[in-house]
């Protein structure tokens, strides 16, 4: 590592750190603006909502109050939770983020593997049924909405399969525990990872075609080597950069599936606190699901344009 | 010397250059060799029917309960597609609820094109401090999914139609900002803006009629993605129980109201019909975008 590298890692950090007091006090003047309050919905009214108020430093000006959360979050406190009243949010939060976690890695792997798989398959066998096939299933995977994919995953594997099998082999649909099965894990996973999947397979194809018509793809070639290695060692590593370069935005894709999905399936991560969060006026634990998101991205991000060093070294910073 | 030039076409005998022919003739002579995009086109124009026909006349009024047993399944006598949860007819409610889906993906296309065009000529045009505060802006404003800032957004706003356009158009005018200053930063260069410019040319002049007519190609195209994006966001908002009030049918809604009864496995086409009609829009719009491109802006062809 070089020490303009360190530079740049350090400016990027600094832009993170900016993005991050940007969203965190926007989202909280905004959450805190919002109609009604967590203890309204609790049926707390007159004098003990007042007192509630004044325990929680809810009746102070906004920005007194967002200067103890900041002074709290530098600490790694976001504060208590609203709704389960006196719950920490940070080690709330921590939980749910490995929940997330765990679904989010199980669709990056999903991703990455049907995406460049297909990418490469369409690219070797280009304008045949093979090609076709995929470029179509890409097509569909990126358009329709993920809840759909579920829900048909969900009529197939769970009511179809079930019924034929007697039970025998079926998709059970509620998740279990915190962190669910394998068993339960797979369909969830897939949901998400179809969506972002055809993104990668039409960068992925688009990035090979260009390459497999180079010069040193022939050298290859006419030098012997098995078509396994050349597409693998001299084509794909070619064809990487422009992949790369849109995981920032699979990452996005695939936060913003598992917003939608963990709600589907009742799974207990961010995304399922992030909308019971708003519904429940818990104003710091929507705070604090919004600042984990904003980190995620920004480190996501960060990796991302590191990884262009390792794939291609004549990129510098 | 007024009419004395020759046409270079009668000239060339027709084998040395080609007919020469505008953009939109152009492009319109691509788009219709685009099999794809021409299905998709006449699959929205149909959908544009049925909204229409829907506004005027349903098998059913798509609000009044108990106009058949409860899930009924599709292929009960008159109720083609069978009932919901509460009797309502979903064929009806199908019709009607694309009012919805082309009202949200069109009316926030449109806003989004007028705001963000301007916007885009304006930071590409002046460029300088305008800019520089632009790039931060959008630096942080994608550090977090738009969807989320959206779903605030219109928490905030309360519910409604034009809420939900509001919120969505709020998180999307960024990306058409984006490409069109880049469009207005190449285009600012060339020679004919220049010869406006030494001409006398006002701002508001060479914007408009030299700068945008030129980038229209790709901004066509960026609007004709905008509309999917904006359906699916108010999809997922419905689906997530932050949809369209009560009893207004839209698509995302009805997928939700589906849910539980494929959950339980016995029902399960009152989610597949709502999610059936959403994702061949979707699919439509998202080719009739791919067609545009192809046809109209070359260079960004995959």
């Amino acid at each position: 590592m070089t020490r303009g590298t360190l530079i740049y890692i350090v400016q990027r950090l600094g832009i993170i750190v900016l993005t991050l007091l940007v969203v965190s006090f926007l989202v909280f003047v905004v959450v805190h603006s919002l109609p009604g309050n967590a203890f309204i919905s609790q049926r707390v009214h007159g004098k003990s909502l007042q007192l509630l108020l004044h325990e929680y430093g809810l009746d102070q000006p906004i920005l007194i109050q967002y200067w103890n959360f900041l002074k709290g979050a530098i600490h790694g406190d976001l504060g208590v939770s609203l709704y389960i009243r006196g719950e920490e949010v940070t080690p709330l939060v921590l939980r749910e983020l490995s929940v997330s976690c765990e679904l989010g890695g199980a669709a990056l792997i999903v991703t990455i593997g049907l995406g460049m798989t297909f990418g490469v398959l369409a690219a070797m066998r280009q304008n045949s049924w093979v090609d076709y096939l995929l470029t179509s299933f890409a097509v569909i995977g990126y358009t329709v909405p993920s809840f759909v994919i579920a829900a048909l995953g969900i009529m197939v594997f769970a009511n179809f399969l079930g019924s034929v099998t007697n039970g025998t082999f079926a998709y059970a649909a509620v998740w279990t525990g915190t962190y669910g099965t394998i068993g339960e894990l797979w369909l969830p996973a897939l949901s998400i990872g179809l969506y972002t999947s055809g993104q990668i397979t039409r960068i992925t194809r688009a990035s090979m075609l260009e390459v497999i018509n180079q010069d040193y793809i022939r050298t290859a070639r006419a030098k012997g080597l098995k078509e396994r290695v050349v597409t693998i060692r001299h084509a794909l590593r070619n064809a990487l950069v422009p992949v790369i370069s849109i995981l920032g935005t699979t990452v996005v894709g695939i936060l913003v599936g598992v917003l939608v999905i963990e709600n589907v399936f009742g799974i207990p991560g961010l995304g399922k606190e992030f909308v019971d969060s708003i519904l429940q006026h818990d104003y710091n634990v929507t705070v604090g699901v919004f600042t984990i998101f904003a980190l995620l991205i920004g480190l996501s991000n960060l990796g991302v344009d590191l990884l262009y060093t390792l794939v291609d070294p004549r990129i510098r910073y | 010397m007024a009419a004395t030039i020759t046409p270079l076409l009668e000239y060339s005998g027709g084998t040395l250059a080609r007919e020469q022919v505008g953009l939109w003739r152009d492009g319109l002579r691509r788009l219709r060799r685009n099999r794809l995009a021409l299905a998709a086109m006449v699959y929205l124009i149909l959908l544009a029917i049925v909204c229409i026909v829907s506004l005027f006349w349903t098998p059913y009024k798509p609000n009044v309960v108990n106009t058949c047993p409860t899930y009924s399944l599709p292929g009960t006598p008159g109720h083609p597609l069978g009932c919901d949860e509460l009797g309502r007819d979903t064929l009806s409610r199908l019709m009607v609820g694309s009012q919805i889906s082309l009202a949200i993906g069109l009316i926030t296309a449109a806003i989004v094109m007028v705001v963000g065009v301007g916007v885009g000529l304006l930071i590409g045009y002046l460029r300088g401090v305008v800019d520089a505060i632009f790039a931060l802006v959008i630096n942080v404003f994608y550090g977090v999914p738009p969807i989320m800032v959206a779903l605030v957004l219109y928490v905030l706003l309360g519910p409604g139609v034009i809420n939900i356009i509001i919120a969505i158009a709020a998180t999307t005018w960024m990306d058409m900002a984006r490409l069109v200053r880049g469009q207005t930063l190449s285009i600012r260069e060339r020679e004919y803006v220049e010869a406006a410019r030494a001409g006398g040319a006002r701002t508001r002049t060479i914007l408009l009629t030299h700068i945008f007519p030129n980038a229209l190609g790709p901004i066509i195209v960026q609007t004709t993605y905008v509309v999917p994006a904006a359906i699916l966001t108010a999809a997922f908002f419905s689906f997530l129980g932050f949809g369209v009030p009560a009893p207004q049918a839209d698509w995302g809604g009805m997928a939700q109201e589906g849910f539980s009864p494929l959950l339980s496995g016995f029902d399960p086409y009152m989610l597949l019909f709502p999610a059936i009609a959403l994702s061949v829009t979707l699919l439509a719009f998202n080719f009739l975008g791919d067609g545009l491109r192809d046809a109209f802006d070359p260079r960004q062809r995959r």
